[in-house]
């Protein structure tokens, strides 16, 4: 049994939090995630509220279990989902790309607990003063949109800079990961890319396979120079993206016009020619397709096993 | 007074003593990101003993000196 403040905050058994992926985070994941234990998060990405509605009406009727809404803070249609999510009082919101010090103390006022993904102590300590819950603190390990710190050393700085609880996420892929996270202050954990292969994640089955092969060095940043770098698995798609990035004659406009949908393409269609696979460092770690129950069991079992052999370096 | 006292704090964030900065000058050419801004703001709150709400996007100094001239005011 692995138990932290973080379990009592959220109401949750494990303190295991399933990251809000765009186009792969829906309610039938989150509430799988949820029912298992952990807290099941959809992402709402760049949909409208309408379609946010509809998918907690779906998670509610699928658990009975606390459960997150990402929220990315570029989305146009921000302002409405905001209000949405009052309306509907979902239990926790998560929040990326942006400053969320606009919506901070309007979802607190609800009764909403709102956990910010902060990729620097500046953010985290300003997330703090806002009235966040907790933060999240990402390392650029993980897949989708980075940040540029390591978490290894990120998680402990973010751990001294505020007084609310950390979760560590990125570059987190087994029990080791998360006990080790542990070890750095944290007192929960984000996976992100190790939910990319739940039985319950509704992508295309090509998505799910190359996590599967993947090893450590098959993943790659793309767009940096367009200053919001991703990470995703090497395919033709980033191969040809990278060619076009490094080529001095490519207009940045022609650069964000070929990465637009890519996501999508990968997620639904499964295509390795147009489609942007985003995963994280640790898709090399993943060797089984599991549900998510069965992947919740297993990372608390190995946390336990890393957690209690650590003992044997204290002499 | 308040522009002064933020050029000092920018000048010392950046380690630049001679930087030229005015009320226009954006975070951008000031080659800032996101990060750095919200370090900075924090550390100009601090030296006012006050704070600024960051709701609305802040793009140049201008913006941030106007913020805490009406949060001192």
């Amino acid at each position: 049994m692995i138990k932290t403040p973080l379990c009592d905050l959220l109401n949750i058994e494990f303190p295991i939090l399933q990251g809000g992926m765009a186009w792969v985070s829906d309610a039938q994941l989150a509430a799988a995630v949820s029912n298992a234990g952990g807290l099941g998060i959809i992402s709402s990405m760049n949909a409208d509220e309408n379609w946010l509605r509809q998918e907690i009406h779906k998670v509610k009727s699928l658990t009975d279990k606390p459960f997150g809404i990402n929220v990315m803070l570029m989305n146009p249609h921000v302002d409405k989902i905001a209000q949405v999510l009052i309306e509907e009082k979902v239990p926790v919101i998560t929040t990326g790309a942006g400053n969320p010090g606009k919506f901070i103390k309007l979802w607190i006022a609800a009764g909403i607990k709102v956990i910010p993904v902060v990729p620097s102590t500046g953010l985290a300590r300003f997330a703090e003063r806002a009235g966040a819950t907790a933060v999240i603190a990402e390392g650029g390990e993980s897949g989708g949109h980075v940040g540029d710190m390591a978490t290894l050393p990120l998680v402990p700085q973010v751990c001294d800079a505020v007084s609310i609880p950390v979760i560590a996420a990125g570059g987190i892929g087994d029990g080791r990961g998360i006990a080790a996270a542990l070890m750095l202050g944290a007192v929960g954990v984000q996976l992100g890319t190790r939910f990319l292969v739940a039985d319950e994640t509704n992508i295309h089955e090509n998505y799910k396979d190359k996590i599967i092969k993947a090893k450590d060095i098959d993943t790659v940043l793309t767009g940096k120079s367009l200053g919001h770098p991703v990470r995703a698995l090497k395919t033709s798609f980033t191969r040809s993206f990278l060619k076009a990035e490094n080529d001095p004659s490519t207009p940045k406009e022609t650069l964000e016009e070929y990465g637009r949908g890519a996501l999508r393409i990968a997620a639904q269609e499964g295509d390795s020619q147009n489609g942007c696979f985003m995963a994280g460092q640790i898709s090399g770690l993943i060797k089984e397709k599991q549900s998510a129950k069965n992947i919740i069991l297993t990372l608390v079992k190995e946390t336990e096993t890393a957690l209690k052999g650590g003992l044997q370096w204290v002499k | 007074m308040v522009f002064e006292k933020v050029v000092e704090i920018l000048r010392n964030y950046k380690e630049e003593p001679e930087l030229e900065v005015t009320m226009e000058s954006s975070f951008e050419e000031l080659e800032l990101d996101s990060l750095d801004t919200v370090e900075l703001v924090m550390e100009i709150e601090e030296s006012f003993d006050t704070s600024i709400e960051m709701d609305s996007e802040l793009k140049t100094i201008g913006d941030v000196v106007g913020l805490i001239e009406k949060a001192i005011a």
